[in-house]
């Protein structure tokens, strides 16, 4: 049963069944078609495909008990077996001290532009050829070695909830990564491409393949780096997962738990005047656009970081009442733990403003710079100072005199806030960056970071 | 239809449209969890999943594909997709299983009292009892998430496997204020088997002896310059040795990297430089063992999820690197066969080569003869971030409680946050002498491929001594 049709009378069902035994219930009901091509050398190593029907709610019981469940339901027996067991579920439950409320109110929503590519159904025909041709172009490039994957995919969701709220999404979206190599393991470079629309997006994946071949091409003859201070230049890819943290921990589940370095930094100057960050769930072409929330409040935008200053966090219902402040709309169930979701503010598509400098001016500079183009396997010693460390993979160039000259085998160990509060200067070259590194999409520009501390291996 | 019949459903209508091996495997999955903030219970919920995942090769090229509903037409549908996609792929070098496998097997953890069988009310109390144990801490959250996991694996070769898992997955995210800052530990206490684990592992006092050393590191753990200024030894304990195992031997011995599959994600591997039986990579002291058939492991399974038995894999034997981690696709490119390391994290995952439990064979020294001529040192006994790149040569692991070791005493100064940054090689070739105290119980979440796949794993060894370390943080 995947028809749209069916699909909203078995939300309709679950809410009027349950109406009468709970305080309140949101359900939503979806479906999930994805497909992905995987390669290594050269070759398509398998081609997948998921289907997936969902069916999830949240329910509150007795003022603030609250349970999530969700199966693959079919019927209404099935619907009703849920409800009645997570009823008796709660009824061993304390109230949850996160819960404060849901949207209460039935409000208009804005819907986000360019987050359906109509010809999605089609898309599979030509993707192993798309594939096949950015590989091509990473050969033509001078690479050796290409490996990399396509993802792409639908999702349509149905959603009600007993306070009122209700409404109906439908997106597609494609990911596509690249890594060429040459062959030596340590001569690669990477090329990305994400959106919404992948049959608009071919030649930017095929570009993506290039510039993994040219990228793996300037990475010959890397030299092992030396540890000690220096200025940064970081690609897209990694100001997304490096600075993109800062943004992110804009979360007060996050401060509660202990995991944000951001408790006590509200309206502080926590980054240069030129930085403004945005949680935008209305961006056009955004992967997590969507016009409203898992409780029905409407999308908007939310200032996080004004020109350097801390000015917000993300909020659902909940955190916004214990917050003395309003909803942000960015209610969403996460999946803490095997078989246990929270209802909680969730990141939609995290935007950086924007900067004015060409790649070019970014790494013209007299002091010693290195540019990272790619990052992986961030870990935090503690998330409340921020302390972490990163590994540059794919070329890393350094400047030094004047010259660039390929390095490698180093390692970026430093603090984030400090870097944040560091960055010195904005690239003009903003993208949509999501890939294994980036869970969160992020629309970031290339960044210079001034005196980060880079170590290397001892012996 | 029920479940099983729709899986050989699969098998059938995939050979009837013509692939030359079909794969289809059901998982049920049913998983609660309860989440606490503090000592206070903030939510629970539970997920029954089930689904079947189909993995089928026309002319050597492969396609996949997943439904969670058991219908006779979603499985056509999807394996006609699998096959499409398969035929479209026109491989260069066409996958090759190798021999046929026909296993016919039952197997489970060893289970006393089923995780299926504890209601609510005393899974609360017992999380409760865990939370007391934190108590005084700045910040804690803990996860509890009892999950029962059956698998049923069929083939077009004639295997019919069945396999059943319990793991009682619980994380800790701790927080201890000291006078000059905060340190924080993620631990993972994952158990598997039933609900016995909790007292045979003294879950209950591990997890307070983890509250007080977190403590005391936040209130008392110095840089101590002295260990900067020269190479020093190194003891780790058995956290790290499994880490260790895990990062910088586990993962590079891994077929399927060092032939170029995980390029993209997880990366490459510096063994495909190597001579496997061949080249040293370790110090003779280093034996590294990969064992999923050690009970009442996380990474415990007796078939693996293309139905091959799993058995122990010495990964370095004496130093020299031994033997790969292979499933059947690579054990067949490598030419001696899979050695049962196929695992795959859902039934809408395909099977890919994975550790299970990874450990250092243990050796013949008492932790005090490890110490005993040590002149200036660090003991380090668990770690908190830690790295390594995608060939997987260097690594860095962070010193949580660590100290310091001088004059062959183990003195009770705390070291704050020792650093150990080196390459594999450089690390392993320093070994000279293996405890013989072993632990194998250090759990995590292991993760690789993509989409992801997270998968339950062990890892271990005893304390590990290594000579003439240059600590990093220096730069």
């Amino acid at each position: 049963m995947d028809n749209h049709d069916d699909i909203r009378s078995l939300v309709g069902f679950a809410v009027d069944y349950a109406r009468d035994k709970v305080d309140g219930i949101i359900v939503r009901g979806a479906v999930r078609r994805n497909s992905q091509i995987r390669f290594s050398s050269n070759s398509i190593d398998v081609a997948k495909r998921w289907e997936e029907l969902n069916i999830e709610m949240f329910i509150i019981t007795d003022g603030a008990k609250t349970a999530h469940v969700e199966l693959s339901a079919t019927t209404t027996d099935q619907v009703k077996e849920m409800v009645d067991d997570t009823i008796e579920f709660l009824r061993r439950m304390p109230e949850s001290m996160f819960f404060a409320g849901v949207e209460e109110r039935i409000l208009d929503h804005k819907t986000p532009k360019d987050v359906r590519d109509p010809k999605i159904e089609d898309f599979a025909e030509i993707a192993p050829e798309i594939v096949n041709a950015a590989v091509d172009a990473a050969l033509e490039e001078g690479a050796k070695r290409v490996a990399g994957a396509l993802k792409f995919g639908s999702e349509w969701y149905y959603q009600l909830s007993s306070y009122g709220p209700e409404g109906e999404t439908e997106s597609t979206a494609y990911d596509f990564n690249v890594r060429a190599f040459q062959e030596e393991l340590d001569y690669s470079g990477q090329g990305l491409s994400a959106g919404t629309v992948p049959s608009r997006a071919e030649s930017e994946m095929v570009k993506a393949g290039a510039k993994a071949g040219r990228l793996s091409k300037q990475a010959i003859g890397a030299v092992q780096g030396e540890p000690g201070v220096y200025d940064l230049v970081l690609s897209p890819t990694v100001a997304a997962n490096v600075l993109g943290f800062v943004p992110q921990s804009a979360n007060p589940f996050l401060v509660l738990i202990g995991m944000s370095p951001l408790a006590d930094r509200m309206g502080q100057q926590i980054g240069p005047e030129g930085v403004t960050v945005w949680d935008d769930p209305l961006f056009p072409g955004g992967l997590a656009s969507r016009g409203f929330d898992f409780e029905g409040t409407p999308s908007k935008r939310t200032t996080i970081v004004e020109n350097g200053v801390l000015r917000s966090f993300i909020h659902n219902t909940s955190t916004a009442r214990m917050y003395e402040t309003e909803s942000t709309g960015s209610s969403n169930l996460l999946s803490i733990g095997q078989g246990l979701k929270l209802l909680l503010p969730t990141p939609s598509n995290i935007v950086f403003s924007n900067g004015d400098h060409t790649l070019d001016e970014l790494l013209e500079s007299d002091r010693r710079t290195i540019y990272v183009t790619s990052n992986w396997y961030t870990r935090y010693q503690n998330y409340q100072t921020g302390d972490f460390s990163t590994i540059p993979r794919d070329v890393t160039l350094l400047i030094e005199r004047g010259e660039m000259r390929p390095i490698k085998n180093i390692r970026i160990s430093d603090n984030v806030m400090r870097m944040f509060a560091n960055i010195d200067a904005v690239g003009n070259d903003r993208v949509q960056v999501y890939w294994w590194e980036v869970e969160t999409p992020t629309f970031v520009p290339s960044m210079r970071v001034r005196d980060c501390r880079i170590t290397a291996a001892t012996q | 239809m029920d479940a099983e019949s729709v899986v050989h459903h699969c098998i059938e209508f995939g050979r009837s449209i013509g692939a030359t091996y079909v794969e289809a495997r059901l998982e049920r999955r049913v998983a609660r969890g309860l989440a606490f903030r503090n000592g206070e219970l903030i939510s629970g919920g539970r997920s029954p999943t089930e689904g079947i995942g189909v993995r089928l090769l026309v002319d050597g090229n492969a396609g996949f594909a997943s439904f969670d509903r058991m219908s006779r037409e979603l499985a056509e549908e999807a394996v006609r997709a699998a096959f499409k996609m398969a035929k479209n792929a026109h491989r260069r070098d066409p996958i090759d299983l190798g021999e046929p496998v026909s296993n016919r097997a039952s197997w489970s953890m060893d289970v006393k009292t089923s995780l299926s069988k504890i209601d609510l009310d005393t899974m609360i109390d017992t999380a409760k009892e865990l939370n007391a144990q934190l108590n005084g801490l700045a910040q804690y959250t803990v996860m509890i998430n009892p999950t029962i996991t059956d698998k049923y694996l069929v083939t077009s070769e004639g295997t019919e496997v069945r396999g059943h898992l319990e793991h009682l997955f619980i994380h800790l995210l701790l927080t201890a204020k000291g006078e000059h800052g905060s340190e924080q530990s993620f631990i993972d206490r994952t158990l598997a088997g039933g609900w016995e684990r909790i007292r045979e592992e003294r879950l209950m006092e591990r997890t307070k002896d983890d509250a007080i050393r977190l403590q005391r590191a936040a209130d008392d753990a110095t840089a101590v310059k002295d260990l900067l200024d020269r190479p020093v030894d190194v003891i780790v304990g058995p956290q790290i040795a499994g880490i260790i195992a895990h990062e910088n031997v586990g993962h590079p011995s891994e077929g399927d990297r060092i032939m170029g599959r995980e390029g993209a994600q997880a990366g490459e591997s510096f063994w495909r430089d190597i001579r496997i039986g061949e080249t040293r990579i370790g110090s003779e002291a280093v034996t590294v063992l990969e064992d999923p058939t050690v009970p009442n492991t996380s990474g415990f399974y007796l078939y693996d999820d293309e139905g091959v038995r799993a058995r122990r894999r010495v990964l370095i034997k004496n130093g020299v690197a031994n033997e790969p981690l292979l499933n059947r696709e690579f054990g067949t490119r490598f030419g001696m066969g899979s050695n049962g390391a196929a695992r795959a994290s859902g039934y809408d995952r395909e099977p890919i080569v994975r550790m299970a439990n990874t450990f250092f064979e243990p050796g013949d020294y008492s932790f005090e003869e490890l110490v005993e001529d040590i002149k200036l040192g660090v003991y380090m006994r668990t770690f908190q971030e830690w790295n390594i790149d995608d060939r997987r040569y260097q690594s860095k692991y962070t010193g949580s409680e660590a100290y310091l070791v001088k004059d062959g005493e183990l003195t009770e100064t705390l070291v704050r946050q020792p650093v150990l940054e080196t390459t594999s090689v450089g690390l392993l070739s320093a070994a000279d002498a293996v405890s013989r105290e072993f632990k194998l119980d250090f759990a995590g979440t292991c993760g690789k491929g993509d989409p992801m796949q997270g998968v339950p794993v062990f890892a271990g060894g005893g304390h590990i001594r290594f000579r003439g370390i240059r600590l990093g943080g220096v730069g």
